[in-house]
C-alpha cells in the first residue's frame, strides 16, 4: 500500500467513526436514523436553493479562513477573526450609511476597503503587541473579539441605530451598496466571487512573492530569519493586517450580500469556524476553500436534518468537534497504519 | 565474565545503519573508551544501552544476564548511569535538590535536607568532586554542573558510568581534574565508558578502547599496545591530514574591528569590554571553553543582539547602528554554531533556504514575484560548486546530512563579495571530511582578503587555522598571541581558565627576578 492509499484509508476511518457516532446520537434522541440522514443529504443537494445556501455560508467561512491561514503562516495565532469580521461589518455599514449617495461603482469598493482596513487594524494591534512586546496573540485576539462584539452592540443602539425601528439595528442600507444576487430566488450573492478571488490572491501572495516567502519563513523559524536579517516584526505586521482585513471583508459580504443592514448577531460564529476551516485546509488557500464548503454543507445539512426528523442540530456541532479532533489526531491515532515499516523516529 | 556485554548490535535509521554488528564488552573496574568520529555511532550505541532507542538486532548482557531496557529508568535500576553531552539539570533548583530529584528519601515529601546534604558531601569528599550542595545550578560553571551530574549518578550507587564527550566543555586543567575523579572511581570498583573523539585523551585515561567507524566496530584493544597514529587510522580509516594554513602575511588596512563591546543579559555580564582587530586576509582564532560569551560576541558583531555599549567597524566604517540585513549587504557573513535554529528553515527546500538571504535582492525578483528561474539556477550552481549531496534543489533541507546542510550555508554565506566573516563553531557536529571542507573554504576566503573571526571551542581547530589566537573567558579577552609553531598550549589553557596573559607574563618575569 502506498502512502497516499494509507492516508486515504485513515480519512475513511475518520468518516466512518463520525458517521457511527452520528447514528448513535441520532438514535439516542429517539429519531429515525434513515430519515435523519435522508433529510441531511436532501438539505444539501436537494434543490438549487439548498446548494446555493451551502455557498452562501461558504463565502464568509472562506474569507475568514483565508485570514486565519495568512496569520498562521507567519506564526501569528489569530483566534480573533470573529471580532475582525464584526469590525469589517461596522466599517462597511458606516460608510454606506453616511455616504448614501455614492454610485455602486464607488460605493462597493469603498465599503470593502473600509471593511478591510478596520478589520486589519483589529488584528494589527494584537500583532504589534505580540511581535513588539511579546504579549500572547491568542489571548489578545480573543479579548479583541469581546471588545468588537460589544462595540457592535453599542453602535446599533447609538450612532448606527435605525431611528424608525424599535430593535437595535442599523437602517436598511442604500441599494447601491448591495452585492448582486447571482442565482434568482436564492440568497447566493456575488460575495462568493470575492471569496474565490481572495483565495487566488492569497495563494499568489504567500507562495510567489518575496514578502509572502519571508512571512512563511518567519512562521517556520523566526530565529533563523533574525540571523539572516529578515525582520519578524514587519512580517507579522503585514500578515496580521492582511489576516484581519480578509476577515473584515467577510463581514462586509455578510452585511452587503445578505442582511443589507447591521445586526448584533450577524455572524453565527463564522470567525471561530474559520479556525477549523484553516486547520482542515492545512493553511493552504485551495484547502481552505474546500474545507469551507465542507463545513458549510455540514451546517446546512444539519439544519435540514432538524427540520426533517426533528434531530437537534446541536448533534452536527458535536460531530464537527469530533471530526476536527479525529483529523488533528489522525497521525497519532492511526500511526500503525500510516507508518507501518518504521518502529520509531530518530530523535 | 564482563560486567557489560553488547553483542551484534544493529540499529537502522531511515534505511541507514547507525550501528551494524557492533560488539562491546566492559569489565568491572575499567575505563573503557568508545572512540569514533561524529556520526560513527557511539552515541547511538550508548542510547541503545541506556534504553532510549530500541535496537533492531543483537543482545545486551548485564552481569551475564540478558536485559531489556525500555527506558533509562530500567537502566538506572540496574545501576547504569549516563552523563549526556547536554546536561539534564534543573537550573532553578539547588545542587542537592537536583541530585535527589525523583528519589523518595525518608520523610518524603518533607525530606531531611541536612541529612541528604551529608550524603552528598560524603560522595564529594570520597571522589574529590568539590561542590556546594546548597548552590543553585544556574549559578554553576559548566565544569561544576558536570560534577553535579556525576554525583547524581554516584548517589544512585551507579556501577557503570557512561560519559558522553565529557571534556568538550572543559579547559585542559578541568579535564585533568575530571580524569583524577575517573581514576578514583576505578579504584573504587566502578566502570566507566568514555565516549570521545579525542585520541590523546584515550591514551591518557583509558584501559581499553573500542573504535567505531561508519557504524561498525573496528577494534577493541588495550591502549597500552597502541600508538596515537594507529588509533587515528582506525578511527578515520586513513592518516590524519592536518589542514595547512598558508603563510599569507597580514594585509595592512582595517578589516573587522570590535571595540569595547559590553553586553549584559538579565543582569549577568556576558561581554566585558571586548576589543578585537582583525585585518583583511587574517584569521583570528578565538579560543575558549563553550559558554564564555562566544555566541553573544558573534551575535553582537552581526547585530543580532544589541550590545549595551561598544562599536563594530568594517573597513573603518561604523556599523553599530545598522540592522542585520544592512550589515550582511555591507559584506559581513555569519556562520552560526546552531544550523537548525539559526541558519536554516528545516521544512523549506534548498532553494528557499538560499532565498532567505536574497529575498530583498532585485536580481531575485521579477514583476513583484520571486524569480524562480534565477533562484533555481543559483541553487543548482551552489549544489555543483559545493558538491552538496541532494536529490534536487526542491528537497527540504531536513533531508540533508549535517555536512551537506553546512555546505549549503557556506554556499549562501561565503559569496565572493564578503569582506568579513564571523564563524562560530563552523565545524561543530561535522565529520572529519566535512570539517576539512569547511576549513578549506575559510582559507579560500582568507586568500580573497576576508577578515575572519573564527570562534571555536576546539583548540586543535584554532591552532591549525589561525594567524593569531585570542582567548575569551567569562566574556573578557584574556590576551592575544601570535600563532607561532612553538606556541605554548599550556599557557592558552591557563588563559581559558581565566588567567590574563599579562598576569602569566608577569609571573614569569617575577620568577626570573
Amino acid at each position: 500500500m502506498g502512502h497516499k492509499v494509507r492516508s486515504a484509508v485513515s480519512f475513511l476511518l475518520v468518516a466512518l467513526i463520525s458517521v457511527a457516532l452520528a447514528m448513535l446520537l441520532i438514535s439516542l434522541t429517539g429519531s429515525e436514523v434513515g430519515r435523519a440522514f435522508a433529510g441531511f443529504f436532501r438539505g444539501i443537494v436537494g434543490s438549487s436553493y439548498s446548494i446555493a445556501e451551502v455557498f452562501v455560508k461558504a463565502t464568509p467561512l472562506t474569507l475568514a479562513g483565508l485570514g486565519v491561514a495568512v496569520a498562521f503562516r507567519s506564526g501569528f495565532i489569530n483566534i480573533g477573526t470573529e471580532g475582525q469580521l464584526y469590525m469589517g461589518a461596522i466599517a462597511a455599514t458606516a460608510i454606506a450609511m453616511y455616504l448614501p449617495n455614492l454610485p455602486a461603482l464607488l460605493m462597493i469598493p469603498a465599503c470593502m476597503l473600509g471593511a478591510f482596513l478596520l478589520g486589519g487594524l483589529w488584528a494589527l494591534i494584537p500583532g504589534l503587541l505580540k511581535s513588539r512586546f511579546g504579549i500572547s496573540d491568542v489571548l489578545n485576539t480573543i479579548m479583541f473579539n469581546y471588545i468588537a462584539i460589544a462595540i457592535v452592540g453599542i453602535l446599533v443602539q447609538t450612532a448606527l441605530k435605525d431611528p424608525n425601528n424599535y430593535f437595535p439595528q442599523s437602517p436598511p442600507l442604500p441599494a447601491a451598496s448591495a452585492l448582486a444576487v447571482i442565482i434568482k430566488s436564492t440568497r447566493l450573492h456575488s460575495g462568493i466571487f470575492i471569496a474565490l478571488a481572495a483565495a487566488a490572491l492569497v495563494y499568489l501572495f504567500i507562495f510567489k512573492t518575496p514578502a509572502g516567502f519571508r512571512m512563511r519563513a518567519v512562521g517556520l523559524n523566526p530565529r533563523a530569519c533574525k540571523c539572516v536579517g529578515i525582520s519578524a516584526l514587519s512580517c507579522v505586521l503585514i500578515s496580521s493586517l492582511i489576516s484581519g482585513g480578509l476577515a473584515g471583508v467577510a463581514g462586509f459580504c455578510e452585511v452587503m450580500g445578505l442582511h443589507h443592514k447591521l445586526l448584533p448577531g450577524i455572524s453565527p460564529s463564522y470567525g471561530y469556524l474559520a479556525i477549523i476551516v484553516t486547520l482542515l485546509g492545512k493553511n493552504n488557500p485551495l484547502g481552505v476553500v474546500l474545507a469551507a464548503i465542507g463545513i458549510a454543507a455540514l451546517q446546512v445539512g444539519s439544519l435540514a436534518m432538524q427540520r426533517a426528523a426533528s434531530v437537534p442540530s446541536a448533534i452536527a456541532e458535536i460531530i464537527m468537534g469530533v471530526v476536527v479532533i479525529l483529523i488533528l489526531a489522525r497521525q497519532t491515532l492511526f500511526k500503525g497504519l500510516l507508518q507501518p515499516a518504521r518502529k520509531e523516529e530518530k530523535a | 565474565m564482563p560486567l557489560l556485554e553488547m553483542r551484534n548490535i544493529d540499529k537502522v535509521f531511515f534505511g541507514q545503519y547507525a550501528n551494524r554488528d557492533v560488539d562491546l564488552a566492559v569489565e568491572s573496574g575499567e575505563i573503557h573508551a568508545l572512540l569514533g568520529e561524529n556520526g560513527a555511532g557511539k552515541t547511538t550505541l550508548m542510547n541503545i544501552l541506556y534504553g532510549i532507542y530500541t535496537r533492531d538486532g543483537g543482545q545486551v548482557l548485564w552481569q551475564g544476564r540478558p536485559v531489556e531496557f525500555a527506558s533509562p529508568r530500567d537502566a538506572i535500576a540496574c545501576r547504569i548511569g549516563m552523563v549526556h553531552q547536554h546536561f539534564m539539570l534543573v537550573p532553578t533548583l539547588t545542587v542537592s535538590q537536583n541530585i535527589t530529584l525523583g528519589l523518595k528519601s525518608p520523610g518524603y515529601p518533607f525530606s531531611k535536607r541536612k541529612a541528604l546534604n551529608e550524603g552528598i558531601m560524603d560522595i564529594s569528599r570520597r571522589y574529590g568532586l568539590k561542590i556546594d550542595p546548597e548552590a543553585y545550578v544556574s549559578r554553576l560553571s559548566v565544569g561544576e554542573q558536570q560534577r553535579v551530574e556525576i554525583i547524581k549518578l554516584l548517589y544512585r550507587n551507579t556501577e557503570l558510568l557512561i560519559l558522553d564527550e565529557p571534556t568538550a566543555v572543559l579547559t585542559p586543567q578541568e579535564t585533568q581534574n575530571l580524569f583524577a575523579v575517573l581514576r578514583r572511581l576505578k579504584d573504587n570498583g566502578c566502570s566507566v565508558i568514555l565516549i570521545t573523539h579525542r585520541i590523546p585523551e584515550v591514551m591518557e585515561i583509558a584501559d581499553r578502547v573500542t573504535v567505531l567507524r561508519d557504524a561498525r566496530k573496528i577494534i577493541t584493544a588495550p591502549t597500552g599496545g597502541l600508538t596515537e597514529k594507529q588509533l587515528s587510522e582506525y578511527m578515520i580509516g586513513r592518516e590524519l591530514r592536518p589542514v595547512r594554513r598558508e603563510g599569507v602575511a597580514r594585509t595592512e588596512g582595517s578589516g573587522l574591528t570590535l571595540s569595547d563591546l559590553c553586553l549584559k543579559v538579565n543582569g549577568v555580564e556576558k561581554l566585558d569590554r571586548v576589543s578585537l582587530d582583525i585585518a583583511p586576509g587574517e584569521i583570528l582564532g578565538l579560543a575558549g571553553v563553550d559558554g564564555n560569551g562566544q555566541k553573544e560576541l558573534a551575535e553582537a558583531a552581526m547585530g543580532i543582539r544589541k550590545p549595551d555599549s561598544g562599536r563594530v567597524l568594517l573597513a573603518g566604517e561604523d556599523l553599530s547602528a545598522w540592522a542585520v540585513d544592512r550589515r550582511i549587504k555591507g559584506g559581513l557573513a555569519y556562520i552560526s554554531d546552531d544550523r537548525h535554529h539559526d541558519s536554516l528553515v528545516m521544512p523549506m527546500s534548498l532553494m528557499e533556504n538560499l532565498l532567505l538571504k536574497y529575498s530583498a535582492y532585485q536580481r531575485f525578483v521579477k514583476n513583484g514575484f520571486i524569480n524562480m528561474k534565477v533562484l533555481r539556477r543559483t541553487t543548482e550552481q551552489a549544489i555543483r560548486d559545493y558538491e552538496i549531496k541532494t536529490l534536487s534543489a526542491e528537497s527540504p533541507v531536513s533531508y540533508l546530512s549535517g555536512g551537506n546542510q553546512q555546505k549549503l550555508i557556506l554556499a549562501r554565506e561565503l559569496t565572493e563579495d564578503r569582506r568579513a566573516i564571523v564563524a562560530l563553531q563552523p565545524t561543530r557536529g561535522l565529520d572529519i571530511g566535512a570539517s576539512e571542507f569547511v576549513q578549506n573554504q575559510l582559507l579560500a576566503c582568507k586568500r580573497r582578503n576576508c577578515a575572519i573571526l573564527l570562534i571555536s571551542a576546539d583548540l586543535e581547530e584554532v591552532l591549525s587555522l589561525s594567524d593569531r589566537i585570542a582567548v575569551i573567558h567569562d566574556g573578557a579577552i584574556m590576551g592575544v598571541k601570535d600563532n607561532t609553531p612553538d606556541i605554548d598550549v599550556a599557557e592558552l589553557g591557563l588563559m581559558m581558565a581565566g588567567r590574563r596573559l599579562e598576569e602569566l607574563k608577569g609571573g614569569e618575569a617575577g620568577h626570573g627576578a
